[in-house]
């Protein structure tokens, strides 16, 4: 009869661990929301994050998006070709990377590339103390450290998943017209015929944002909670990119479900 | 009248509930003086600086900075609070994504308005003070532990605070750098008339300087006075630690249920 109690318990901590940290990063984004204003009489705290988050991530998405853009052609030719319909191909590969590849993807790039290294800074600050210092001077580490970080996260992802997708349309464009001889005018114009500006661009624009609070918003907060030893931070950098991927995925089927 | 910056009346304090850190404590510091806190590892001597600090609050009991309950305060209270005392941590926790100029600047550029040429005066003044002056550039990883002391000593005192915390500043240091933070220790107390509390288990360097021991063991205090009434008590607690005796009142082996020879499977 013990033990049977002894394993519900253990079934039920890691649901009531989840519910804890789900009110901790709630109660955080509250935190960081009535900070948004400090950053932004300091602006140059904007433009380091940036630069860290945004600029230099700038190399792996456009080369991630051309790749998947190249493969999107392939597979795309391949499947196509059956059915004598080549000719939507450009359609194919933009929708595929306007609705879902592009925001999901870039995403998870993002919480890897950028993403761990916000939760490790963070980490590592608070294990020499740094946190606890800025706390004596009377600034809060929310307002000076975690408010930047945020607002330069939702505003990176977005713009790098519209760089992924550009980068991924040449690269479908390349395999498409240049190494399969397919006719440039149709792969334009069918792609012109099938996107709306507002059913996917917007919305896949709405989707990168909704990935770049989430994604942004785990980094910090597992930064936070990180134990202060090199095994919590390397924990939690870990978890930063497995929960920040898992989550935009979750949060992709929900947001698909809403919005197509 | 003698008035006291820091005034705590019976705290008790636990990180969880079967631990107590810190058992029914009273301490009080005049000001002007320079006090130090001295015990073992795990005394709670740490603990009760984080209390003054406002980091932690205590269970039970009341922690008076300025004449203010600072359990009772909200944090934006604290926080105006804070700007009245400077806290030196043990490593000196600089930032170390900033230069030593950014460093010292911190709190003038947070919380003043001076213009930007003032502020360089200042953090130079700042530096001067400590035998730092011409770091400013440089970056923490630059420089030598007891260099990156100096620092953040010296970005402790930028906003000149009326009351200065150093946790354990001696420690690590080489007899050179440990003579060196003790005079500005005993300097800045005097030429800003700051009162200061010193966490410490040296006891030759800061005979020197304190004017006032508290002696702390297992989240109590187990003795007081001057630095002459500490070297000469009777305490054998405080004796031992004063000569640094194995035996005593205090144990360094872990009070383990375990029988050692029984383990090893030996008949004692």
């Amino acid at each position: 009869m013990k033990y049977i109690f002894v394993r519900l318990q253990q079934l039920g901590h890691p649901f009531a661990e989840f519910i804890l940290h789900l009110g901790g990063i709630t109660s955080m984004l509250f935190e960081i929301i009535i900070s948004l204003g400090y950053p932004f009489r300091k602006f140059f705290l904007i433009m380091k994050e940036l630069y860290f988050c945004g600029v230099r991530s700038i190399v792996i998405i456009t080369v991630s998006g051309w790749f998947v853009g190249m493969v999107l052609g392939l597979q795309g030719y391949n499947t196509l070709q059956r059915f004598g319909s080549v000719s939507i191909l450009g359609s194919v590969v933009a929708l595929s990377l306007l609705r879902e590849l592009g925001p999901v993807l870039t995403a998870i790039l993002f919480a890897a590339r950028a993403g761990s290294g916000i939760t490790a800074e963070i980490g590592l600050m608070k294990a020499t103390e740094q946190l606890d210092a800025m706390n004596v001077m009377a600034v809060n580490p929310i307002k000076r450290i975690v408010a930047p970080k945020f607002i330069a996260g939702i505003v990176s992802v977005p713009l790098l998943s519209a760089l992924f997708n550009v980068s991924g349309i040449m690269g479908g464009y390349f395999v498409g017209v240049i190494l399969l001889k397919l006719d440039s005018g149709t792969f334009w114009s069918q792609m012109q015929d099938s996107v709306s500006l507002h059913n996917d661009v917007i919305n896949g624009i709405i989707k990168s944002f909704i990935f770049g609070v989430a994604v942004t918003l785990i980094s910090v907060y597992q930064g936070f909670i990180a134990k202060p030893t090199a095994e919590g931070v390397a924990i939690a950098t870990t978890n930063t990119v497995v929960s920040g991927a898992l989550t935009v995925l979750a949060l992709d089927f929900i947001l698909t479900a809403l919005m197509f | 009248m003698q008035t006291y910056p820091v005034n705590v009346k019976n705290i008790t304090f636990a990180y969880d509930e079967d631990c107590l850190i810190l058992k029914n404590l009273s301490i009080q510091i005049p000001k002007g003086k320079i006090v130090a806190i001295m015990g073992g590892s795990g005394s709670g001597k740490t603990t009760l600086l984080r209390q003054i600090s406002g980091q932690y609050t205590p269970q039970s009991g009341i922690v008076e900075v300025f004449g203010q309950d600072i359990v009772a305060l909200n944090e934006k209270k604290i926080l105006e609070l804070r700007k009245r005392i400077g806290v030196l941590f043990q490593f000196g926790a600089l930032f170390t994504d900033m230069s030593v100029y950014d460093n010292v600047a911190f709190s003038l550029k947070e919380h003043t308005n001076l213009p930007e040429s003032i502020i360089q005066k200042i953090v130079a003044m700042k530096l001067n003070a400590v035998g730092l002056f011409g770091t400013q550039e440089m970056m923490p990883q630059e420089l030598s532990g007891g260099m990156a002391r100096r620092v953040a000593l010296a970005r402790a005192m930028a906003l000149d605070p009326e009351l200065m915390l150093y946790d354990e500043p001696f420690t690590g240091l080489d007899p050179i750098s440990l003579n060196v933070a003790a005079m500005l220790i005993k300097k800045l107390n005097t030429a800003l008339g700051q009162t200061s509390i010193l966490i410490t288990h040296d006891i030759e360097t800061s005979m020197k300087i304190v004017d006032y021991i508290y002696f702390m063991a297992d989240g109590q205090i187990i003795a007081k006075g001057t630095p002459t009434e500490i070297h000469t008590t009777t305490n054998p607690a405080v004796r031992q630690f004063i000569q640094g005796k194995v035996d005593g009142p205090f144990h360094y082996e872990y009070p383990t249920k375990l029988d050692y020879n029984q383990y090893l499977g030996v008949k004692s």
